[in-house]
């Protein structure tokens, strides 16, 4: 074995958070607390999806797919729907398109918004060193927070009226959707989008100088301590992959856009390091300190998902991979990529009121006849806020024989352990939530009391 | 402009592919199928709670928030609870979210009072996908929906 490998500590941050999922980071680190070599991997154990789909119809998978992640319900409602159509050699109309597309960018929006507020306590107010608490009442932190909030509830209320639900979309349908909007509800989608397109801008530009400011700062801080920022903070040498600047693309499209025979995956085994022992722990680290030494990680038997890789390698989806590839966008690392989120703020918004324009609200949504499918593959890739979205699946008389997803943060977490590498330890959180992660959520609980003691008094009959 | 949450907001948190925790959903579903007054909303949020409604209801708006959701508090199965905001430890949601539900709601407590209807479940399985819920936390559900149209002020005469 490598003699230099032998003498690296090993630190472990678990769980991250500030994101969606449980996922965590295991980390070999130099004398220096420099990374030489990083996983980061999702400990949410989610099985069972595919195998649950076998023998459905087509109109309740989509459905299924909505549930495995609690904050990309309208990405895998469309993935999955899309899927379908795929297999089954359903074209929808446009303006079912249109309500969809309208339903996507409404979707990111919010979802950039959202993020906001995750990143903005690891940055500093420019010129500052004071770190940005995105709830202080303070100005003009507070009025930032206030125009997210807005954005948020722009992005929510029009996916509202395009898909449905504000949450899990009733709209979207194998075919096309269940119902065009009125022209009223037409002319409010335009009205939230005007309002929302000044607050994008000034909320875009902030954030960008807040990114770039970031990456001029010598040092920062994490547990009390001054860490250095390198310059090549979150950089990485792998490729992007991305199959729509801003929708998506199927197998029914001429010229399709993403390309199955590339996809190939490596079990968690073969690809993430074998069992260490902890041996540099940090009470001082936010939140409650590292793992404490002397406790064994293992991470190719704890990551719950597989090794997705484009062409043999990983591969970053995402914003900056739609940049890079529809818009020639080159920069790199962990602030590179958010500044890319960024960008995307003034496409969702120009994009409502695009397809909103476009849309005539007395055209068709679902098309005269809907195959029920023949058992061929059809694959969609939905370019969701957090990267490709891939759902493949085969319809058989209406009913599912096969279904699978590639989620977007499954592709970005061998890609994002590789930028993780050459950065202190303590900034591997930062590079982390530049991808925006959303790690596959299991379930949840109300626990009143780890013991089980019945707290709750008052029980109703 | 309209708010997208009104004055009452009923959140049904859960996830049907996971036996029980179907429950929250399941329960704003059959709200829907009611005629609720205008000042109420009812919203299947999933798993997405924190994220897509308990963070955007600090809107001036909204007063009053009821969510529905199972809750482990060593009952029979099927057995509901009342619980407020103040009975939720820290770290109570156990979930698979970092950003979990005790701390947007502590937040959120001083202006919009919250309540948690809670059933105890009976099978939530661990981390293979099941859907269905079991007959005890069914059995639950229109109790549920009475203990809810009861603290919305909704009298249908039938209670």
């Amino acid at each position: 074995m490598d003699e230099a490998i032998t003498l690296s500590k090993v630190v472990e941050v678990s769980p991250t958070t500030r994101h969606e999922g449980h996922s965590k980071l295991v980390l070999k680190v130099n004398d220096d607390g420099i990374i030489e070599r990083g996983d980061w991997l999702s400990i949410t154990p989610v099985r069972g999806v595919e195998k649950l789909a076998i023998g459905k119809t087509m109109e309740q998978v989509p459905k299924i797919a909505s549930r495995v992640c609690g904050i990309c319900p309208i990405a895998h409602t469309l993935a999955a729907t899309e899927a379908m159509e795929a297999s089954i050699g359903c074209e929808i109309t446009e303006d079912a398109y249109l309500l969809r597309l309208i339903l996507q960018c409404a979707n990111r929006l919010h979802s950039i918004a959202l993020h906001d507020i995750l990143v903005l306590p690891d940055m500093y107010l420019p010129g500052t060193d004071m770190k940005i608490n995105p709830f202080t009442p303070e100005e003009p932190v507070r009025s930032v927070a206030k125009r997210i909030q807005t954005l948020r509830m722009i992005g929510q209320t029009i996916g509202e009226i395009a898909g449905g639900e504000a949450v899990h979309p009733s709209n979207p349908r194998v075919g096309g959707m269940y119902k065009n909007i009125t022209p009223r509800a037409k002319a409010k989608v335009l009205d939230l989008a005007k309002t929302a397109l000044p607050l994008a801008r000034e909320q875009m530009e902030l954030m960008i100088a807040i990114f770039n400011n970031y990456k001029k700062r010598d040092w920062a801080e994490v547990g009390g301590k001054e860490i250095p920022i390198p310059q090549d903070l979150g950089y990485h040498n792998q490729g992007y992959m991305a199959a729509d600047p801003v929708y998506g693309s199927t197998s029914l499209d001429e010229n399709p856009r993403w390309f199955p025979e590339r996809w190939t995956e490596v079990r968690p085994w073969d690809w993430y390091m074998g069992e260490e022992e902890i041996t540099l722990e940090d009470p001082s680290y936010p939140i409650g300190g590292t793992t404490k030494a002397g406790i064994k990680a293992w991470p190719q038997m704890e990551a719950c998902t597989g090794v997705p890789l484009y062409d043999g390698q990983p591969v970053e989806v995402g914003p900056r991979a739609r940049l890079v590839t529809y818009k020639n966008f080159d920069q790199k690392g962990a602030m590179g990529q958010n500044i890319a989120r960024e960008m995307e703020y003034m496409d969702s918004v120009y994009k409502i009121i695009e397809a909103a324009d476009a849309l005539d609200c007395s055209g068709p949504v679902l098309p005269d006849v809907i195959p029920q499918g023949d058992g061929s593959i059809g694959w969609a890739a939905n370019e969701a806020p957090r990267g490709c979205d891939v759902h493949l699946a085969k319809v058989r008389n209406g009913k599912v024989e096969w279904f699978s997803m590639l989620v977007p943060t499954t592709w970005n977490f061998p890609t994002c352990s590789r930028a993780l590498e050459g950065a202190p330890w303590q900034l591997a959180e930062v590079i982390v939530r530049a991808y925006d992660p959303c790690v596959s959520c299991a379930t949840h609980m109300i626990v009143v009391d780890e013991n089980k003691r019945l707290v709750a008094e008052k029980l109703l009959e | 402009m309209d708010e997208l949450y009104p004055e009452i907001v009923i959140a049904g948190c859960g996830n049907m592919l996971f036996g029980d925790d179907g429950y929250g959903p399941e329960v704003v579903d059959r709200l829907k199928e009611l005629a609720l007054p205008d000042n109420v909303k009812a919203v299947d949020v999933g798993l997405g709670g924190p994220h897509f409604c308990f963070t955007m209801l600090d809107n001036g708006v909204t007063k009053k928030l009821i969510i529905i959701d199972i809750v482990d508090f060593g009952a029979e199965p099927g057995t509901l609870t009342k619980l407020r905001v103040e009975d939720l430890p820290p770290g109570s949601y156990r979930d698979a979210h970092s950003w979990d539900l005790t701390e947007p709601l502590n937040r959120l407590k001083d202006f919009v009072d919250i309540m948690v209807i809670g059933c105890q479940p009976k099978n939530v399985p661990a981390s293979d996908f099941e859907i269905g819920i079991s007959k005890e936390v069914e059995d639950a559900i229109p109790r549920t929906i009475q203990v809810v149209l009861k603290e919305i002020g909704v009298n249908y005469g039938n209670s």
